[in-house]
């Protein structure tokens, strides 16, 4: 069994993109993430005045390792999961909700912003981006051609040597 | 990175170090690290205790670049190989896609060989994977210390049907990191294209 993960991409990439901007906006939040459970970034936003954010790769590495050791956790305590994770600093905050069993929203904020508002708006995209996923699962599986793994090849020797 | 164009479909493998504790997974990704030209790979991530021992997991992303118009990454992970750290392990195996099993030379380290293989084939099924249908290369490393096992003695107790393709490797001088690399690259993306 093989779990490549694809981005979104065309119609569902852009949907997806509307609503990370939406909520975005509509909570001022600085960097707005939605990671899959591999870990890898499947699109991301972040606000015009907000500074350079941290390497997303381990963001999203870390944010998908944290929730899995959570779900860990929640399985050995008889929950079937714990679907929010809130980190809270002194000048910052984390928040993570889970999208389904397929991805996690990730959001990251300064103090000022409050975090119920943060949370109102979360649950509102999650019920938004979860339906685009769901329609995901019943698209037909991306095909490759013997050539890409040739292409590929060429690319690794490159690399690696 | 600050901005990622996702107007470019991408293809995003996951390949884990396995292997038993010091065994040299870490030092893998610490040689790739070190080698590879910084705008081709992200930064390294290693959750650690304070002795440098692999605690949850060490992490790279690598870039291979854009193969018919699909941008092409590896991430790379370490598992921590001390046997107390079994939850831990299982947890980084999810959506893997390949595996390079890190094997110790010393003659000390044979049996903590063979326990971490089957530890892998046990985590695996518990993902529902069964270890066949996993691309896996077997990396013997450490092969310049003194008193080394041979190398066959080694995969007859983690691959006694010969089915893996092997690599001699000394990892911390660099010897024989990114032939197993490539090798297991080779496999993920043969897999790709055959659509499995």
């Amino acid at each position: 069994m093989i779990e490549p993960s694809l981005a979104l991409y065309g119609d569902a990439f852009e949907r997806v993109d509307r609503h990370l901007e939406e909520l975005l906006g509509a909570t001022g939040v600085r960097y707005c993430l939605l990671v899959d459970r591999k870990g890898f970034v499947l699109s991301h936003k972040e606000a015009l005045w907000a500074p350079r954010p941290p390497a997303l790769d381990s963001v999203a590495t870390l944010v998908a390792s944290n929730a899995a050791a959570t779900a860990a956790l929640a399985n050995m305590l008889g929950e079937r999961t714990f679907s929010e994770q809130i980190h809270q600093g002194e000048q910052g905050t984390l928040y993570v909700e889970s999208v389904g069993d397929q991805a996690l929203l990730t959001l990251i904020f300064d103090v000022s912003v409050p975090l119920g508002r943060v949370k109102v708006h979360t649950k509102k995209t999650i019920t938004q981006v979860a339906a685009i996923l769901a329609e995901l699962q019943d698209a037909p599986p991306v095909q490759f051609s013997e050539d890409f793994s040739k292409g590929a090849s060429a690319l690794l020797d490159d690399l690696l040597g | 990175m600050s901005t990622i164009n996702f107007a470019a479909r991408e293809i995003n493998c996951k390949i884990v170090y396995y292997g038993p504790g010091m065994s040299g997974k870490t030092t893998n990704l610490k040689h790739v690290f070190s080698k590879v030209p910084g705008h081709l790979r992200g930064e390294m991530v290693s959750l650690a205790t304070e002795d440098e021992r692999t605690l949850f997991f060490d992490f790279l992303p690598l870039d291979l670049g854009t193969v018919q118009g699909f941008k092409t990454r590896f991430h790379l992970y370490t598992v921590p190989g001390q046997v107390f750290y079994n939850a831990s392990r299982k947890l980084i195996l999810r959506g893997v896609d390949g595996i390079v099993f890190v094997a110790d030379s010393a003659p000390n380290r044979l049996r903590a060989n063979a326990e971490s293989m089957r530890n892998l084939r046990e985590n695996l099924a518990e993902h529902g994977i069964d270890v066949r249908d996993v691309p896996i290369v077997l990396q013997v490393n450490k092969r310049d210390i003194e008193g080394a096992l041979p190398t066959e003695m080694i995969r007859a107790v983690i691959d006694p049907k010969k089915e893996l393709t092997l690599f001699e490797a000394t990892a911390h001088t660099g010897g024989g990191v990114f032939e197993t690399l490539k090798s297991v690259s080779r496999l993920v993306l043969d897999r790709l294209s055959q659509n499995k």
